[in-house]
């Protein structure tokens, strides 16, 4: 049986299709659902994060069949195909995508027999099984993808050994998605590939119809996107390869020479492109040289969110920054295998470094795991806790960082006390970008 | 009324006939009102609104030492996410302890659906208690249980031998109503059946001495319940238990940010005061028909008219008319010449309003006091609460037949083709539809805000002030407009605005 959770930190597959899909450009989701399903997704899709805004057709501009109790009990088939009609009346976009919610599922609506009615007109209509009791947004997400894969992107023998497709960041879950995507576009580019990202700034659908021609898949994630680029290679014939996000030097070197390798460009080209960045890179960190060491910047460190970014910060505090992130609370729901291959990721700190690690999907459990790495105070007069520390979480870690009395910054999933625009923490630029905003907790009380 | 024995209230489809889809002038919807015929109508396109769950966990998910559990696949309550570093402020602003919102969801996944979501209930009520130890657990039922039956009122009965929180249920499934505000139905009925009364109490009954029980009564008939809304601020309250002290009344404000403990004695009131309608007529119908409590609930004290009929309606009840007729001219005179500068320099300007029924109805009140012509209005929904304020607003507002009036929750479509129809300088609107609005590039005003303060003769001169700043600089939503543009075809704007509002059963019914 799968566990009730305090605080979850995602919502329903549902909410993860709508997310992914109003952040392609021009792309319109339709919901099959109750009217209250798309409000209801609205504040976390937007609000959580980082004022995100609903882009072109998101919030309350979602179109919606609204089925209510009449419907449930006659079936809403009739009432999607009127809606998807009239959307294509009043909605302007280039491909839309219908998505469902749990009771249409329940009441058994074929809404793949009712958008095959749409096949072949002017405009393409698209549909997925968002069944929101089936898994959580990341699962939504990857839906939405192996839709697309199969159905959106065009068939094609001609590949192009110097473009690849890159996914695994997911948009609003990673609240920094447009930002990072653009920063790993870029560092690609740099190696003489041309990447898409789908949803990255200044793509259009084009990017996505083109995909198969890619010469490889890059998924930027050891738990988000795998199965959909299972299905990519299944349909298209283009292999994947799993990286993790990359944070600073050390993140980000790794990644660009595993990518590197794997797409077969020249070792001697992928160390000086490494060289050059460390060459901008490094000179911002020495601007710290004297303040680190004088005020004593380094911290003990508790790390909380998704797989993606918990072991990207990790790496970054450890390696990059010489922090002590010895805790790693991991709040989304994996599967054993999944588990295991998010561990494996964990490790190969230049710094020696070894965190405890821990799965746990409740928001209030982390105060629990950091009071047991450092134990409490219990009055004796020589104690050692989680002093200095810093956390680095999302906003539900409010409460837990005023009890330690700890500075916190958000940087994963919900971010509701920043506003979050182009601002990425991927890459060499990132790095410093991150090491920016934490170093800046830790004087902000001066 | 009588619902309450009743394991759920109805919807307010049924309850009170209400409307969802309507377009027409104010005029046309005070005729077709009366006639009853305007619930059946429906669109045969549409935009999301929101649900039952969304609107029910708005109202009560303020609620300071209490836990929520939401009985539910893992993406109904979302929208808490984004309240759930936040809503600890306004907590705070009541109780210097507070502890902010904190939440179960009992994550039902497809193996539940096939052998029932009970022992996930069960599993996340006692986790609540476990972990929290709150005063009460509040339960919110949504599409799913509801769908495979879950026997929901058994498990929890069965619970509350076992827990020490009070363990209110609050049936909201989503689908089962279009208008969101059958929420507020819900909340109050598990409130009712579950927190009010003495035999709620965790404490022993008061012993008191004839003198003391003389005392407590005389305490009772002066004192009044405050029905907050979620929408109302802490200035708001403030501004309201102002004017009710001012009149020697005893204030407990609730539901809204209250303490579970707040309701156990919640009959021992002379009067409820409501105020709105769409929010407490279940509420007060209710306390009136099982505990002989009295109501005022006309409208809500927006603007100079509107407060002072709220006033005068508690007064004459207490029969302490000549004491509030003081406070009134005192307090009246006074605003009236702080906003004379805002009065010279908004008159003419012009504004389109969207949200609840009775709010937008007297906000136009104020701003057309203020000097504003009121184009349009677009009401979540409408009923015959809705209807009295119109009428009274036809009578007080010279020449306003002719403004749109156009009913619908979200529908932000219609309303973009709306605006670019009307094009007012000011819009006034409702969380969730000024982003579609700003694209536009309107000067907006938040129908609400939890900072602000909105009500009473305080809140007049406030809502001058901001709306005077507002349009001084309307850049940014200008940048929007000319640099954005909303997900709808050109060939939209030149349809009907109401185009996909289908009201052939309400012709029908005119006819036959
Ligand atoms: S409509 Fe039903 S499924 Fe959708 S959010 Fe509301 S309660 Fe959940």
């Amino acid at each position: 049986m799968s566990k009730v959770i305090e605080r979850p930190r995602y919502v329903c597959a549902l909410g993860g299709a709508i997310g992914t899909i109003q952040s392609l450009p021009r792309a319109i989701p339709i919901l099959h659902s109750s009217s209250g399903c798309g409000g209801n997704l609205a504040g976390a899709l937007s609000g959580a994060s980082g004022y995100n805004g609903g882009n072109y057709c998101g919030g309350q501009a979602l179109p919606s069949s609204n089925v209510s109790e009449r419907d449930i009990v006659f079936g809403g088939e009739g009432r999607l195909q009127e809606q998807i009609e009239n959307t294509l009346k009043v909605m302007d976009g280039d491909l839309y995508f219908v998505v469902t919610g749990c009771m249409v599922e329940m009441i058994g609506d074929n809404v793949h027999a009712v958008t095959k009615r749409f096949k072949g007109g002017d405009l393409p209509v698209l549909a997925a099984e968002t069944v929101s009791f089936k898994g959580n947004s990341y699962y939504g997400y990857e839906l939405v993808l192996e839709t697309l894969f199969r159905d959106f992107v065009e068939k094609t023998t001609e590949k192009d050994a110097k473009t690849v497709n890159l996914w695994g960041v997911v948009p609003m879950q990673d609240v920094f998605w447009k930002g990072n995507l653009g920063v790993l576009k870029n560092l690609l580019k740099k190696l003489g590939i041309e990447t898409n990202t789908f949803f990255g700034q200044g793509e259009t659908l084009d990017n996505l119809k083109n995909a198969a021609k890619a010469s490889l898949n890059i998924v930027v994630s050891d738990a988000y996107g795998i199965e959909a680029a299972k299905v990519f290679e299944e349909v298209h014939g283009v292999p994947y390869l799993t990286v993790q996000l990359p944070v600073g030097d050390h993140g980000t070197s790794r990644f660009l020479r595993t990518v590197g390798k794997t797409l077969g460009v020249d070792d001697i080209k992928i160390e000086k492109l490494i060289q050059e960045e460390r060459k901008a890179y490094y000179p911002y960190l020495e601007r710290l040289a004297d303040v680190y060491n004088d005020l004593d910047f380094q911290r003990y460190a508790t790390v909380v969110g998704d797989p993606n970014y918990t072991q990207a910060l990790t790496r970054f505090l450890a390696d990059d920054l010489g922090w002590l992130p010895e805790l790693v609370v991991i709040t989304d729901i994996l599967a054993e295998e999944q588990k295991e291959r998010v561990l494996a990721t964990f490790g190969e700190y230049e710094s020696g470094l070894r965190p405890e690690i821990v799965f746990d999907e409740d928001a209030s459990s982390v105060g629990g795991y950091i009071n047991r790495h450092w134990p409490q105070n219990q009055g004796q007069k020589y104690y050692k806790g989680f002093a200095p520390g810093v956390i680095l979480g999302s906003v539900m870690e409010r409460d837990t960082a005023e009890q330690f009395k700890v500075p916190l910054l958000s940087v994963t999933y919900p971010i509701s006390n920043r506003v979050v625009l182009n601002r990425a923490y991927a890459g060499y630029t990132g790095g410093l970008t991150l090491a920016e905003d934490v170093l800046s907790l830790v004087v902000a009380h001066r | 009324m009588d619902y309450i024995k009743h394991k759920v209230p109805p919807v307010r489809e049924d309850r009170l006939m209400a409307c969802q889809a309507y377009g027409g002038t104010c005029g046309d919807l005070s005729r077709d009102s009366k006639k009853g015929c305007l619930y059946a109508s429906k669109r045969t396109f549409s935009q999301t609104q929101g649900c039952q769950l969304n609107l029910s966990l708005g109202m009560i998910s303020s609620m300071r030492d209490a836990v929520m559990v939401i009985h539910s696949p893992i993406g109904c309550g979302g929208n808490l996410i984004q309240n759930a570093g936040i809503n600890k402020v306004f907590q705070k602003l009541r109780q210097e302890s507070a502890v902010g919102l904190r939440w179960i969801n009992t994550n039902l996944s497809e193996v539940d659906v096939i052998s029932g979501g009970e022992a996930k209930l069960r599993q996340a009520v006692l986790k609540a208690e476990r972990e929290f130890r709150p005063s009460a657990i509040l339960v919110f039922n949504s599409c799913v249980p509801a769908l495979i039956g879950d026997d929901i009122d058994g498990i929890l009965d069965d619970l509350q031998k076992q827990v020490s929180a009070k363990i209110v249920p609050i049936h909201c499934e989503g689908f089962k109503t279009k208008i969101q505000a059958t929420a507020y139905d819900s909340v109050y009925h598990g409130l009712i059946r579950n927190l009010v009364g003495e035999d709620n109490d965790s404490q022993p009954a008061v012993v008191r001495t004839p003198e003391e029980e003389a005392e407590h009564q005389a305490v009772i008939s002066k004192t009044v319940n405050l029905l907050n809304v979620g929408s109302m601020s802490r200035i708001d309250e403030e501004e309201l238990v102002r004017l009710l002290k001012a009149l020697d009344l005893n204030v407990r404000i609730l539901p809204s940010y209250s303490h579970p403990d707040d309701f156990v004695y919640a009959h021992e009131a002379a009067l409820n005061v409501s105020i709105c309608a769409t929010h407490d007529d279940y509420f007060v119908e209710h306390f009136q028909q099982m505990y002989g409590i009295p109501y005022v609930m006309r409208t809500i004290p927006i603007g100079i008219a509107n407060t002072n009929k709220w006033l005068r309606d508690i007064a004459s009840f207490f029969g302490i008319e000549e004491q509030a007729e003081k406070l009134i001219a005192a307090e009246t005179a006074e605003l009236k010449q702080a906003i004379e500068p805002f009065k010279a320099e908004l008159k003419g300007k012009t504004a389109f309003l969207t949200g609840g029924e009775v709010r937008i109805l007297t906000t136009a009140e104020l701003l057309h006091n203020l000097g504003f012509e009121i184009l349009g209005l677009r009401g979540y929904h409408f009923d015959k609460y809705g209807e009295i304020l119109l009428d009274e607003y036809l009578e007080d507002v010279p020449n306003s037949e002719k403004a749109i009036f156009n009913i619908g929750s979200g529908q932000v479509f219609e309303q973009a083709n709306l605006l670019s129809k009307i094009t007012p300088d000011l819009f006034v609107g409702h969380i969730g539809v000024n982003g579609s609005a700003a694209k536009q590039g309107y000067p907006i005003f938040p129908l609400f805000g939890q900072s602000d303060d909105y009500l009473g003769y305080k809140g007049v001169f406030e809502v001058a002030a901001r709306v005077s700043r507002i349009l001084k600089n309307p850049a940014f939503n200008k940048n929007l407009g000319s640099h954005t543009r909303l997900p709808y075809r050109d060939s939209w704007y030149e349809q009907d605005p109401f185009t996909y509002i289908d009201d052939s059963a309400s012709v029908a019914a005119r006819i036959g």
